[in-house]
């Protein structure tokens, strides 16, 4: 992995903003970008601070989406599968320990079963799977800087932000789920994104469980 | 009570709940479900939606979350060093839940169920039996909230318990390694296995 940055999310490219302006853009940015399902994998960079309220106007629609739903399956099906390519890409990056790297393998595989599931799930309601996600470029588009990850350090720091995002969009799909069972497995998805969580942050030195209500904000 | 037959004994199990006034009636009765080992996920989101019925179920909630601090707070003192401090910072965050479930239930006009004056918690003989009764109430509350989701008639209700269901899961993973055990067992936290 090349050298760079500490992973994380950061303003990809420069506009003409103010610094506030820039500031409370990162902030909403982080927020969009923690929520893949409602992005439905579109990036969004500095250049298009405008559009920022279009995307937000979409992640509004999805949750009132007449589609029952198979929208937020297919979007968590991607995130499960690019948290796959994530998880991957740190194993064979040749950065970890070998406990590390067997803790992650075994990560990698959960979300795999996540996968799995909601592709059961998404069939079964007559969906059909998204295509699959086919490298980096497409973790990109839920959280940056996984090709930065040059140390232990910044493995952890960018799959806490991923598991982050993905704890964030199982809380907000909570609200946008119709079927009961489709609720159950969310959250017992959410809760295992946050039995990670747990685990990466005592690796990486920080306060394994820093709020009562995990909710995927920071 | 012996913790071992407590934790081998369903029936056990769900006696102890029931009388520590956590599942006598109403939604009580309905949110401690989880706790049977029937497995019975309904098919379409809840009947009710009355607001009064989310009130039933989050005193229901409000009720665990309850006995979970009086556990904590009896574990506490069969504890030393990491460990104490583990529970203290759990302990913290159970009645951060109970306070949070009391103002949800508050904007619903409700009256929150107040805590008992005491349980009859098992025998907690040593450090890990207080880990091993303090992850079994965990999962108990789980598999409760998880039975619970769907019956909430308000949204944001859901993605609230959600939330405990995270936390609580996250303390069941520092529990299971304070113990020696593997933190994560499995890709999906359902309070069902210990």
């Amino acid at each position: 992995m090349a050298a760079g940055p500490a992973a994380g999310v950061v303003i990809a490219d420069g506009g003409v903003a103010s610094t506030a302006e820039i500031a409370e853009f990162e902030r909403d940015r982080r927020a969009l970008l923690r929520r893949g399902f409602g992005l439905g994998g579109a990036a969004v960079a500095a250049s298009t601070i405008p559009l920022l309220w279009s995307v937000r106007s979409a992640f509004a629609s999805a949750e009132g989406n007449d589609d029952g739903d198979a929208p937020v399956l297919a979007r968590a099906i991607n995130l499960e599968r690019v948290t796959v390519i994530a998880y991957d890409t740190v194993i064979a990056g040749g950065l970890l320990t070998p406990v590390l790297r067997e803790t992650l393998g075994r990560f990698r595989a959960h979300e795999k079963e996540h996968e799995d599931a909601l592709v059961t799930a998404l069939t079964s309601l007559g969906g059909i799977p998204p295509a699959p996600p086919q490298g980096v470029a497409d973790v990109d588009k839920i959280v940056e800087g996984l090709r930065d990850v040059r140390s232990r350090a910044d493995v952890l720091a960018f799959l806490i932000e991923l598991e982050t995002a993905a704890v964030a969009a199982y809380h907000d799909a909570q609200a946008t789920f119709g079927e009961a069972k489709l609720l159950q497995t969310g959250a017992s998805i959410m809760a295992n994104e946050g039995q990670h969580l747990v685990v990466l942050r005592r690796a990486a030195d920080q306060d394994p469980i820093p709020n009562a209500f995990e909710t995927g904000e920071q | 009570m012996d913790l071992d037959h407590f934790l081998r004994n369903p029936q056990s199990r769900r006696r102890f709940f029931r009388t520590s006034g956590v599942s006598v009636a109403g939604a009580s009765a309905t949110f401690l479900a989880a706790c049977s080992d029937d497995t019975k996920n309904p098919v379409k989101i809840g009947p009710d939606e009355s607001d009064q019925a989310d009130v039933e179920i989050l005193n229901g909630a409000l009720d665990l979350e309850f006995m979970a601090v009086a556990a904590y707070k009896v574990g506490a003192g069969g504890l030393r060093g990491e460990r104490l401090a583990i529970v203290k910072g759990f302990l913290e965050q159970e009645q951060e839940h109970a306070d949070g479930l009391a103002g949800a239930i508050k904007d619903l006009d409700g009256t929150p169920n107040r805590a008992k004056s005491r349980y009859d918690f098992p025998v907690l003989g040593s450090e890990a039996d207080v880990l091993r009764f303090a992850i079994d109430l965990e999962n108990t509350a789980i598999a409760a909230y998880i039975d619970a989701l769907p019956k909430f008639s308000d949204k944001p209700l859901r993605s609230m318990a959600a939330s405990i269901i995270t936390n609580e899961a996250e303390h069941v993973s520092v529990l299971l390694e304070a113990l020696g055990r593997e933190p994560v067992p499995g890709a999906f936290v359902t309070g069902r296995a210990a």
